[in-house]
This record gives structure tokens, sequence and C-alpha cells, in this order.
């Protein structure tokens, strides 16, 4: 379990990464390697170049900008479980966070390398979808911007192209009245979710008036229903009549901890579990 | 903490007395070092003009090697060689890993390196030799094998039917062993029974996952003759014996290096062919060469264990009396039984265990055991326990639930009662020293049943199925030669300790014992220590080395205290003696009148002693002033093994409790005690992490651990990300208590403590769940216990 040869570079500084990214079709990102050094020891992945970027300067600003959180892409996830800015305008972070892995990976994993790695069962990739978020990436034409619904294409892939870098998430603040609401099932506390789902809620427990259910670890990438939060809306729960939507809405993908039909009842209640967290 | 309340063994005197530490929770010497990071593992040895080697392996579960051809990788950056197994065989001599003791056992001979068929994915075919590892992994992907893939047989249920894949044709088919027990007439005892209930278990394969994975640095030294292996084992004669015998080396000429080893539950007692490849090629090129298994060979070559599917029969009378039990297993090995043990034994404790702690007239088992293309199996941790366990205790609650009777009360009816020792297993094999009468009761008294019964109903009637279990079980632990050395096996079940006083007063004590981390070493020194009359700090030890401690078996089987720790005892008792008969001719007086406490030699009716540095300086620089003809010997040493009695039995009952989820399936251990009985505990913290060590590890085989393999017999989670073993989030309180019985096989009456947590908890478990499950009428028989399993039982998915 030992990497393939490959070249290090350590960027000085965005130019210069993006410079080489673009120039190598098979260079890649380092941040915080918790996903990418794995797949590097077990030969997985054989780039020949690992870009690190960790040691650029300012790319793990936390900050209000405008009407939206910006998280830049090298902050950890210990660095935004801590921040109060974070706490303070997306409260339900932390209890995500708490969620992805243990303290030692969440010291080195980074907001933006899970949001470019695009792992369909992480968490941060559903939340930026659910919020509406905005991804920026900066390449060798610029900074672009793209919503996170767009963003994700399928399984670890991405609209990002060769020379462009993730360089921070922004999230629109919350209104009032608004609120993410979050659970996940999982074997065992840390784990990957059997099925997890976030949902962006506008209301309260007995009076909701909008909603958005975006699932994860469901299928290849963040999975939207928006028919099923509509016929919850009008309907209220309804374990059948949500499962069947579901089922017709979202393409459930088994794996070793559970079945299709498992992940498929495992969100129904899902749902159920979700919106109990609401305050009346 | 420091409580000698356990020490109820009148035959290592007074508590009272200074030194006395038998008994005593102290903490140990070692985890300082280890905490430090000063641990010496294998992987942390470095020797001049070593090299490193990386195994190509089998990515199929069967198929023929039709060609290998190594050009390109021999050419690659920093390779030394390329092996294939002929070049391996010419070095190394083929095994077999049968024993003669247990009837007719069939497999066929085994090299290191695959030769013409590939039996598992993992099993090694070829080895590049390379300056560094990561060097020997890139030649490792210029190797062109032209394989053709075969029909792997995967399933063991029908590895006997016969359209089945017969992994081994000069066999015939794919029965490695098969054993029939009979005691009585179960036939008979089930027609006159009230009731007859009945129950299918499965178990997944899962394996020991050791923190530190298998190690071996082998070091062939031409000029003279020697082999040096620094292993991170169990057993280290065993492996002398072996490599000697397989590479055609002097024994003497081996010596066997066993210093940190991060953990072994059993995997690492085995030969495994990576590692006597390791040897050959260090005999072949004559340099030291290091093989470290990574996480995935470690999941796909460490052996594997529990894939067992069990069925039995329980029938009782009107009053719960149990009157006959039937069982009959399967469990599937893997294409090979391993070498030297064999792969025989988990089933024949199933078929010994079953039962045991109660009386059952009439008892019938059954055990097959087949081949299958995957990871060989054999014995880890509470060998065959959990599925002996699990059966035993399953059977007993659905009697319980037909005659509705209480759990603890029909257990409590049919064990063989404290005070009727020496007694037998419902197998056959013989039992004494054991207390499941004294030890349920502690149990019941510290779970407080009302209370979760109480709990268990209010739960309820929020929605939450909550349920307990209550568990009586034998461990088998100080096995005597009736256990391998009968059959054949050179696996010493005697082991020796030597004792000596230095010149400077230090007390050095090595021991045929291996320590992986149990505390082995702190234990040892405490009995040196308390039976010789010295403070703990001046006594060092030595264990896992060859060539510097005495023979033996090592550690396996929970036998370091009972058998090592008693040599221990009669070798500091005998350089006592000596110390004391010195003295007596030093100090001119009866040696009766001498005692020896912290570190000096005191007149037990006061007066001036003599320090034992001084009685050791008298002794080494100036013999002469002693009387002529002292026996001035400060060097004892003694061996100690089991006799008369195949094993030295420990009883445990266990309890928990359980809640689960209805909607995800999710599993929550509320809560987990247990009562263990394993006569004199030596140091009694050291027992309580070996029994919550166990249970957590039990809680793995019960809700966790699962290799799982796609039906060619690839496994698909070989990873510590995918293959889930519990984690602190997943570890429940776990209340210790004990009952105390001494085992009258030796003076120190220390039985083993290491097997019941991990034998026993997947059986509560598996109890509490179905007690809770039972309130909705649903019912789970197969281990791990995912929440799947759960959410199919009652219905949901």
């Amino acid at each position: 379990m030992k990497a393939a040869h490959f070249s290090y570079h350590e960027a000085l500084n965005l130019q210069d990464a993006i410079k080489i990214k673009a120039h190598d079709d098979e260079s890649v990102i380092l941040a915080g390697g918790q996903s990418l050094l794995p797949a590097l020891n077990m030969r997985l992945s054989s780039p020949t170049c690992l870009i690190d970027i960790s040691k650029i300067s300012g790319l793990n600003e936390i900050k209000i900008d405008g009407q939206t959180l910006f998280i830049g892409a090298l902050a950890t996830h210990s660095d935004v479980m801590n921040n109060k800015t974070v706490k303070n305008n997306m409260p339900c972070m932390f209890d995500i966070l708490k969620m992805v892995a243990h303290p030692a990976i969440r010291n080195k994993g980074t907001h933006g390398g899970s949001i470019a790695y695009g792992d369909p069962a992480a968490e941060l990739p559903a939340l930026a979808v659910a919020t509406n978020a905005e991804i920026i990436v900066s390449g060798q034409n610029g900074d672009r911007s793209i919503n996170a619904k767009d963003f994700y294409l399928g399984l670890f892939e991405t609209t990002i192209n060769q020379d462009e870098i993730v360089v921070g998430i922004k999230y629109p603040l919350l209104k009032k009245g608004q609120k993410i609401v979050f659970d996940e099932v999982c074997r065992r506390h840390g784990d990957y979710a059997m099925a997890g789902l976030i949902a962006n809620v506008m209301g309260s427990k007995n009076d909701i008036k909008d909603l958005k259910l975006v699932f994860f670890a469901t299928g290849d990438k963040p999975d939207v229903a928006d028919k099923t939060a509509r016929l919850c809306l009008e309907n209220g729960y309804d374990y059948d009549k949500l499962k069947n939507s579901l089922s017709t809405e979202i393409d459930f993908a088994g794996d070793l901890n559970s079945s299709s039909e498992m992940k498929l009842h495992l969100a129904t209640v899902l749902i159920k579990k979700v919106l109990s967290k609401l305050e009346i | 903490m420091d409580d000698i309340k356990v020490n109820q063994n009148p035959k290592l005197g007074s508590l009272d007395r200074p030194n006395s530490y038998i008994g005593r929770s102290l903490p140990r010497e070692n985890a300082k070092k280890h905490l430090d990071g000063g641990g010496q593992f294998v992987d942390d040895l470095t020797l001049p003009r070593m090299v490193h080697v990386a195994f190509l392996r089998s990515p199929f579960a069967h198929a023929e090697i039709k060609s290998i051809n190594t050009n390109d990788a021999k050419k690659s950056d920093g390779v030394v060689d390329v092996f294939t197994a002929k070049e391996i065989d010419e070095v190394c001599k083929p095994w077999i890993g049968t024993l003669g003791h247990l009837g007719e056992m069939r497999s066929p001979e085994q090299t290191p390196l695959a030769k013409k068929i590939a039996r598992w994915q993992g099993e090694p075919v070829a080895v590049v030799i390379a300056d560094s590892r990561a060097q020997a992994e890139d030649a490792l992907e210029l190797i062109e094998v032209d394989w053709a893939e075969k029909e792997a047989q995967v399933d063991m249920e029908t590895a006997l039917d016969s359209n089945a894949v017969v992994i081994h044709p000069e066999l015939g088919n794919n029965l490695f062993w098969t054993r029939t027990v009979n005691q009585g007439d179960v036939e008979k005892a089930f027609k006159k029974a009230d009731a007859v209930v009945e129950a299918t278990l499965d178990f997944a394969r899962h394996t020991g996952v050791t923190l530190e994975s298998r190690g071996i640095v082998a070091d062939w030294n031409k000029a003279e003759n020697k082999m040096t292996i620094y292993h991170n084992g169990q057993a280290p004669h065993m492996m002398q014996h072996i490599i000697a015998k397989h590479l055609d080396l002097n024994e003497g000429l081996v010596r066997i290096v066993s210093r940190d080893v991060g953990g072994s539950f059993g995997i690492k007692v085995h030969v495994y062919p990576d590692e006597m490849a390791v040897t050959a090629i260090s005999k072949k090129i004559g340099r030291p060469v290091k093989f470290i298994a990574d996480r995935l060979e470690s999941f796909t070559t460490d052996i594997h264990a529990r894939c067992h599917k069990i069925s039995g029969k329980l029938g009782v009378d009107k009053n719960g009396k149990i009157l006959a039990m039937e069982i009959d297993d399967l469990s599937g090995i893997g294409p090979f039984s391993m070498y030297p043990r064999t792969s025989a034994i988990e089933t024949n404790q199933v078929l010994n265990l079953s039962g045991a702690p109660y009386v059952i007239p009439n008892y019938k088992a059954v055990g097959t055991v087949v081949f299958q293309n995957k990871t060989p199996m054999c014995q880890y941790r509470a060998v065959g326990h959990p599925i002996a366990v699990a059966i035993t205790e399953a059977l007993i609650d659905k009697a319980a639930y037909k005659i509705d009777m209480d759990i603890d009360k029909i257990r409590k009816i049919n064990f063989i009662p404290d005070n009727a020792y020496p007694n037998k297993c419902p197998s056959g094999v013989p039992l004494e020293d054991l207390s499941h009468e004294a030890s349920m009761d502690k149990l019941l008294e510290i779970m407080d049943i009302k209370e979760i019964e109480a709990q268990n109903e209010e739960d309820f009637k929020k929605g939450v199925l909550t349920g307990h279990g209550v568990i009586s079980m034998c461990e088998v632990t100080n096995p005597s030669p009736l256990f391998y050395g009968v059959g054949g096996a050179h696996i010493s079940s005697q082991d020796g300790a030597s004792i000596r006083l230095e010149g400077s007063g230090a007390i050095h004590l090595s021991s045929s014992i291996t320590e992986q981390g149990q505390g082995t070493e702190a234990i040892m020194k405490q009995i040196a220590a308390d039976q010789l009359g010295v403070k703990m700090e001046s006594v060092r030890v030595t264990l896992g080395d060859t060539d510097a401690t005495p023979y033996g078996g090592g550690t396996w089987a929970s036998r370091g205290a009972g058998i090592g720790g008693e040599a221990v005892l009669k070798a500091a008792r005998k350089l006592k003696d000596n110390i004391l008969n010195i003295a007596a001719a030093i100090m001119q007086t009866d040696k009766d009148t001498l005692d020896i406490e912290d570190n000096n030699v005191i007149r037990k009716n006061g007066g001036e002693g003599i320090t034992l540095q001084k009685l050791a300086e008298t002794v080494y620089y100036r013999g002469h002033e002693l009387p002529k003809g002292t026996n001035a010997e400060l060097l004892a040493t003694a061996s100690f093994l089991i006799e008369g009695i195949p094993f030295v039995f420990t009883n445990s009952a266990m309890g928990c409790q359980v809640s689960i989820d209805q909607d995800t399936g999710i599993i929550k251990i509320n809560k987990f005690w247990a009562v263990e009985d394993c006569g004199t505990q030596i140091n009694p913290k050291l027992v309580e992490e070996q029994i919550r060590g166990g249970v957590i590890q039990g809680i793995g085989g019960a809700l966790f651990e699962e290799c799982v393999y796609d039906n060619q017999g690839n496994m698909q989670n070989a990873t510590m990300a995918d293959y889930l073993v519990p984690m602190a989030y997943e570890m429940p309180d776990i209340i210790v208590d004990h009952v105390t019985t001494n085992s009258g096989r030796s003076i120190i009456g220390a039985k083993g403590a290491g097997e019941a947590g991990t034998g026993g908890a997947p059986a509560v478990i598996m109890n509490a769940v179905n007690n809770a499950l039972k309130q909705v009428n649903a019912e789970v028989v197969s281990q791990p216990i995912t929440p799947e399993k759960i959410l199919k039982a009652l219905g949901k998915i």
C-alpha cells in the first residue's frame, strides 16, 4: 500500500497552482488529503503531480460576504465547526460536520475538498445543493460561480474544469423563518451514512410554507426530491405516499451496508425524523 | 485502584504482608513505554542490507496460473529479484494442516506461493524483492500472469453437493473434517419432552483486525548457519520448530524474537504462506528481508473465523428441566486447513462446548467442515465459543418463552450445581472448579432485572423495542497437551520461567509466555516480586526471544497467567529458598527464622538482616566467605503444565439490555454486565481489560463485523472504512464483577480470562435483541445483526 510515483508541487499562490493544473491533465489538487491519500496508497489513483495548495494563505477565510456566508476552500471541518460566524449564521453546520468522520480527520479535511470531491455519500455537497449555495472556482480565465445544483453531474463527477480550483462556497444567509434541518442513519458514528437528508424549510413544524429535500448516500450525487417535498407540504407525512413518491423520484443505489430497498425506506423515515426537529 | 479483596487464595500467603502484589490493580510499566512511542515493533526494525518484499496475490478466488512472466518486473528500479513458487520451493518444503488426534482430516499440501492454481483471492503467487516496499509494489504491476479463471466454490452450504466445484480433485470432494458426538439417546429423550424448540443461526465470517498488522524480518546468517526471525507472533518456540523443519535448518540455530506485538487475538499464532516465503527468500539471497502486511493484505490473508451455520434442538419437561439437546454445525474454512493447528478446532469447540454449563443427559452434536474458495479460516479469540454459546442460549430462551418461565430461572434449575464438580460437559469433556450458580446470582444482583423489565415495558409504550438477556458460559483456557501436542503438533503445553538475583541486587525474570499488549509482563513481574518478597521495580522481565527465555508454548488460549504464571511462582519460590539457605549460612541461623521483605532478608523475630544486594555481592564477588559446600545458586528455573484434564475451564455470566429503533433498525446496547470467575486475579484491572476488550470484540461479531464476499469469491469490504469494527461511540458501559473459584490444578489458582467476553457477548446481545423483538413477534437468527436484518424481521422492508 505505497503510492506510485508522483511529483509534488507546493503551490506558492493560486495562480501558480492553476498554471500547473492547466498544463498537466493528470495533476490533482492536494488540500487536506483525507480522501486523496488513501486512494493514492491503494493505487486507485495515480496522478502525475500533486499540487499542494495547503500553504496558500487566505484560502481558509470565513466571512459574511453580502447576503452570503463565505467559507474558504481550505477551512478545515474543525475550523468551520468552531467558527462563530458560522455558528451565528448557519447553526446546522456544527451538527452536520459532527457527523463527518472523526476529530483527527476533521482536523485535516477541508470544506472545499469535500465539496470538490463530490462523494455522493458526503454531507456537504447535499448541504450546498439544499441551500442553493454557489461554488466559487478559480481558473485561467478568472473566477466563476457555479450553483451547487449544476455543479454535481454524477459519481465523483463535477462541472469543474481541469484548470479550475474550488476557492470557496457561498451559502445564502438564512431568511427569517428559514431553517436547515438534518439527519442521517449510519451503522457507526462517523461512518458514511446509509441515507441522509438535509431539508431547507421555511416555516415552523405546524406551518411549513416551503420545503426542499436533498438526500445523500442514496444515489450517485445529491438527490433533490422536489416532487416528494411538494407532496409532503400538501398532505403532511404519510409514509406510504412519500415512499412511493421517492421511489419514482430517486434512483436508489444499494451499497455494502444497505440495499436500495433499505435506502428508500430510510429516506422516507428520515423525512419524519428531520421534520420532527422543527420547532412548533 | 488497589483492590486486594479479590485474592482469596490461601496458598498465596497473607494479604497484609509487604510486597503482596498478587491481586492488586497495579499500573503496568510497559503501558508508559507505548504511550511514549517507545515500543519496538517489527516494522521499527531496520537491518543493514535489508530488502523489502511485495506479493503478487491472486485477484481471483479460483484460477489457473497458465504462465507468469517476471522479466519486466526484474528490470524495474530497485528490484533485487522476483520469485515464483519454483524458486521458493527450492528452499521451503510444503506443509499439511492436519493433526492425528481428532479423527481423519483431509487437507492437501500447501506451499508458500501458489503453484499452477490459486485458490483464494489474496493467495500469494509471486514475490518482488526490492530496496523499498514502494519499488516492490511498482514492479508488481509489471508481472504478467496468464490467468484462466475457474468457477469458484464460494458458498459452504453447496460445497458438498454433487455439482460442487471440487477445490482439490485428489480428495474427491470438499469435505475437510467431520465429527459426531453422541451421549445418551436424544431421540428417545425428545419424545419424552413436554416442549421442544428449534433454532438455526448463522454467523458471518469475520477476522481479528489487529492494530499492528502481521510482520516479519528474516535474517539468514550464512557464516553462522543461523536464522534470526523478528516476528510479531504469539508462539516463538512453535515458529522456531516450523521454520527449522521446512527450511531444513538446525532448530537450535533458529532464533525467533517477538518483542512488542500490537494485538494478536489468535490471528498471529498460525503459519502464513507469505511469512514462510520471506524466510525462504532470506535463506536464498542471504540478506535480511522485511514483510509488513498492509491492511488490504490483512483483510484478505489474515485468518478469518466464525463462518458457521448451526441448527439446534432442545427438549425440556414442563418444569423446565432440559432432557436433550442436539446440534448440527456446518463451517467453511477456505481452501486449506491452516498449519499447524488445523482449521478443525473451531468446529470441535462448538461440539465440545455447546450446553456446557448445564446438566443435559442426552446430547448429540454433528460438525461438518468444508473447503471453499475464500480466505482460510482458523482459530481466533474465543475459538468456537460464540457459536456454541449463541445456539445453547438461544434455545434456552426459546424453551423458557415456550413454557412461560423466567429466563434466569430456567438457567438456574439446569446448571451443573457449583458443588457438583468435578463434572462433565454434555459432550463429555471434563469440568472442574466452576461457579455458574454463584456467577448468575451475582449477575442478577448487579443487573437489577426488575428495573430492567420495567424499563422495557415503558419503552414499548413509547414505540421503542427494548429487551434484555442473560447467559452463562464455559470458557476454554489453560490447555493441556491434549489440545495440540497429542495430535503431533510441536506446540509446547509446558511453559518455563527462569529467575535470578544479580550482583546489583536486581531480579531478572524470563518466561516463555509472550506479551501482545494484554499486560503479560506486568503480571509476571507481580507474581515474581510477590513470591520473592521484593519491590516491583527491582524486577525486569524478558519475554519473546528463543535465545533468552525458557522453552514453552507462548501466549494463546488464555494460558499466560494460569500456566506461565504458575511457572514464575514456582521459580520465584525456588529462588527464595536458595536465597534463604545462603542467608542462613551467612547469618549463621536457622533458615526457618528468616524471610524476605522489600529486598532484604529479615529475621522474623527481629534483629539485623541482610540486603539482597549484599547477599548477592557475597555470593558473586566474595564466594570464599561462604561456608564450604554452600549451594550458592542465585538462579532458579521452573516449569509447569496442566496435567490430568484437557483444559482448565473458566465460567462467566453476562447480561445486557438493548433498544431497537423501529424506523432505522439501529440497535443500541444500553448497558452490559459481565461476571467472570477466573480464579485468582493477579491484576484485577488487567482481568477487567480482558473482559471489556473481549466484550467489544463480541459486539463486533454480534452487530458489525463481516467479511463480505460476492458470489465470485471477491472480498468486498477489505478496508477499515468498509469492514466495521466497534469504535468508542459503539461501546456501552460494561460493568464487570467477579466470583472467585480457584483452580485446584495450581498453587496460583488462576484460570484464563481472555475468551469470555468475545465468546459470550454475541449470544447475550442476540438474546436481548430477540427479547425486544418478541414484543412484536419478530426474530433475528443471523449475525452480524445489521439494521437491514432488523427492518426485514420487522417487515419494514
